[in-house]
């Protein structure tokens, strides 16, 4: 990731802030000000919206001004970072099909060898453990009824 | 008298087998996560939130403490032993534990800071039975004006002490309130920002967002980073004994910074870490020999890691006699308590006077186990440290994927998480604080109630503020911060207690 990508990153967000802010308060004036005697369900939401929106644009304008755009990610790092919130959204996907037991086993295993725990013996039996050791917690300790999925 | 009948009640509650497993689990596990360099007390105590739900609020409120100051006291092991904080409270041990170590003293170190880790744990302890209760009831008198302006104190303080730019705290703290107004209202039961969806009816759950804040956040920090496997200096048991000397030089920078750690406490932002500072630099002015300071003096040691102990009592009392914390792992515990039911504020001693003080009695027996666990088995908690985050981080992964789903059985709050977690990973990167965020969203609520409930009394005349002497105070004291702060610039001075945020908060 290059650092005009990171630079557009960070700007993006503080955008996004200032953005949002001046939505929640536009929204917020929809749900009814009422007056300071007797505030309606918008006023609070209102000055949060009005306080983000002027802090954003603050950082934004510091932002801009700053020259200090290291990168914060390299392209291994984001690489790990992708795969690492593959893993977590597949385990959200999968869970209730498969059973929560199945899908941990293979997500534990699939977080090892993206942290680069080398071999193989070692991802099984750390991913073997970790699904034994979330089942007996869970299952016999403290009675939650988990989707089993295909297990039954 | 009374106070001590109340509190022989609490140590017969605190004597069932349940507490008594809560208080040892949460003081071993909060002593392996101090050791350990990666996950935080907030991140543990977020992803064991979902476990107290079996017992009670008192249970879940003595294993939570435990946790936090366990933790205190197994940061000085690897600071000491291997130049690496455990966590964000140790930092400054490193300075003089790791050169005390260098010169073979790190088993005298250890033993001296578990000693002042008990001391200080005692006096905040003491502290807190005596201070709570008197503060409590002063706070009965307080009405939403007051609550609203300790609110704006703690705010201006928040976000000033947490980051390296108070811009950026004060816009978390004010995107964390926004979250709190998703769902209905429940003063008017109007539905706000949930544009139709029923899942946002009910508002964003805390658990979901503490957990991926802290805990997700923390472990795709880790899964990012470059594993160095670190040295550890073996330790005997005989290597323990302190000389003569190191006791005698140890003594009042433990009760110095016991004192000074508890009333730190009390303030809002990173208490435990802003102490260890504080406590540093008073030693080495009161120091006889400044320049032994950063050689292995053995008072920059036992001193800011007394403060960071009772610094965990101190910030106790914020929570428990208003319901406001000024923390983030107080903030974990505040929703920990409302997930029971239990509503902490001046009420609280009334109300459910049995959780205080059967959480005061733990905290002593808390105190006890672990300078028991902490003297003899240093050794084996050093080993710990070498544990490789590859095979740790897996395993807390998906403890934190199927805790967050056990909690309402929702797919939809482990998306929270997930999305709150990669958010997380990239705002510590921009240096965004991320407790100032969470307190937000805890204390969002009661902000609301205090501004709604303050402009209907005095009929929308704000300047009503100034008379209630509570409240001016407090507003005085907000002003009198900023102005502190932007004019310390034009005359050439640094704000001194500038502290950035750790990801280990």
């Amino acid at each position: 990731m290059g650092k005009a990508a990171i630079f557009r990153l960070a700007t993006c967000f503080d955008f996004l802030m200032l953005v949002l802010g001046i939505v929640i308060a536009v929204i917020a004036l929809g749900y009814g000000f009422g007056s300071f005697g007797r505030p309606g369900p918008g006023l609070y939401p209102f000055f949060l919206g009005v306080a983000i929106a002027v802090f954003a644009l603050f950082i934004l304008i510091s932002e801009l001004r700053s020259d200090n755009h290291k990168p914060i990610l390299e392209t291994e790092g984001a690489i790990t970072l992708i795969l690492m919130a593959a893993t977590f959204a597949l385990w959200i996907v999968a869970m209730p099909l498969l059973g929560y037991v199945i899908v941990t086993l293979l997500a534990a295993f699939a977080f090892c060898k993206i942290m680069l725990l080398e071999g193989w013996w070692k991802p099984l039996a750390v991913s073997g453990g970790t699904a034994l050791f979330i089942y007996l917690l869970f299952d016999y300790w403290l009675y939650i009824d988990l989707p089993r999925g295909i297990l039954g | 008298m009374e106070g001590l009948g109340l509190l022989y009640n609490g140590f017969v509650n605190s004597f069932t087998l349940v507490n008594l497993v809560a208080c040892f689990a949460g003081a071993l596990i909060g002593t392996i996560v101090g050791v350990l360099p990666g996950l935080g007390p907030t991140a543990t105590m977020a992803l064991m939130l979902p476990f107290t739900l079996k017992f009670g609020a008192t249970t879940g409120l003595i294993m939570m403490t435990g946790v936090w100051y366990g933790a205190m006291y197994g940061g000085s092991t690897t600071s000491i032993l291997v130049n690496i904080p455990g966590e964000a409270a140790s930092v400054v041990t490193c300075l003089d534990g790791y050169q005390m170590c260098k010169k073979g003293r790190a088993g005298a170190a250890l033993a001296l800071v578990a000693t002042g880790s008990f001391v200080a744990g005692t006096i905040g302890i003491l502290g807190l039975q005596f201070f709570a209760p008197v503060l409590g009831n002063a706070a009965l008198s307080f009405g939403p004006p007051e609550f609203l302006c300790f609110m704006i104190f703690a705010f201006v303080l928040l976000s000033n002490l947490s980051a390296e730019a108070p811009l950026k705290g004060a816009l978390m703290i004010a995107f964390g309130l926004f979250l709190s107004t998703i769902g209905i209202n429940p003063m008017d039961s109007y539905p706000r920002f949930t544009f139709g969806s029923e899942k946002l009816m009910l508002g964003i759950d805390f658990l979901p967002i503490a957990m991926g804040l802290f805990g997700i956040a923390e472990i795709l920090s880790i899964a990012l980073e470059k594993y160095v496997k670190p040295q550890i200096n073996k330790i005997r048991f005989r290597d323990l004994y302190p000389s003569r000397e190191e006791v005698r030089r140890s003594v009042y920078p433990t009760l110095r910074g016991s004192i000074l750690g508890f009333f730190v406490g009390l303030l809002p932002g990173p208490c435990t870490v802003i102490s260890t500072f504080v406590s540093y630099s008073l030693e080495k002015r009161l120091s006889k020999n400044p320049e032994e300071f950063g050689h292995g003096a053995v008072e920059g040691v036992v001193g800011p890691e007394s403060a960071n102990n009772s610094a965990v009592m101190g910030s106790m009392v914020p929570l428990l006699t208003l319901g406001i914390p000024f923390a983030a792992p107080s903030a974990i515990m505040l929703a920990g308590l409302r997930m029971h039911n239990v509503e902490p504020g001046p009420m609280l001693f009334t109300t459910h006077p049995d959780v205080f003080w059967t959480f005061i009695a733990a905290m002593y027996l808390g105190n006890i186990m672990l300078l028991v666990l902490n003297l003899p088995l240093v050794g084996a908690f050093a080993k710990i440290a070498v544990i490789r985050p590859q095979i740790l981080m897996p395993i807390i992964s998906l403890i934190c994927l199927v805790g967050v789903y056990s909690v309402r059985n929702s797919i939809f709050d482990v998306w929270v998480m997930i999305v709150a977690g990669v958010v997380g990973l990239f705002l510590r990167k921009w240096k965004f604080p991320i407790a100032p965020f969470i307190i937000g969203v805890v204390l969002g609520p009661t902000t609301e109630n205090s501004l709604r409930q303050t402009l209907m009394m005095f009929k929308g005349d704000v300047s009503l503020v100034g008379d209630r002497p509570v409240s001016l105070t407090l507003l005085a004291l907000a002003a009198a911060f900023l102005a502190f702060k932007f004019a310390a610039p034009l005359f050439g001075k640094k704000f001194p207690l500038k502290i950035e945020e750790d990801s280990k908060l």
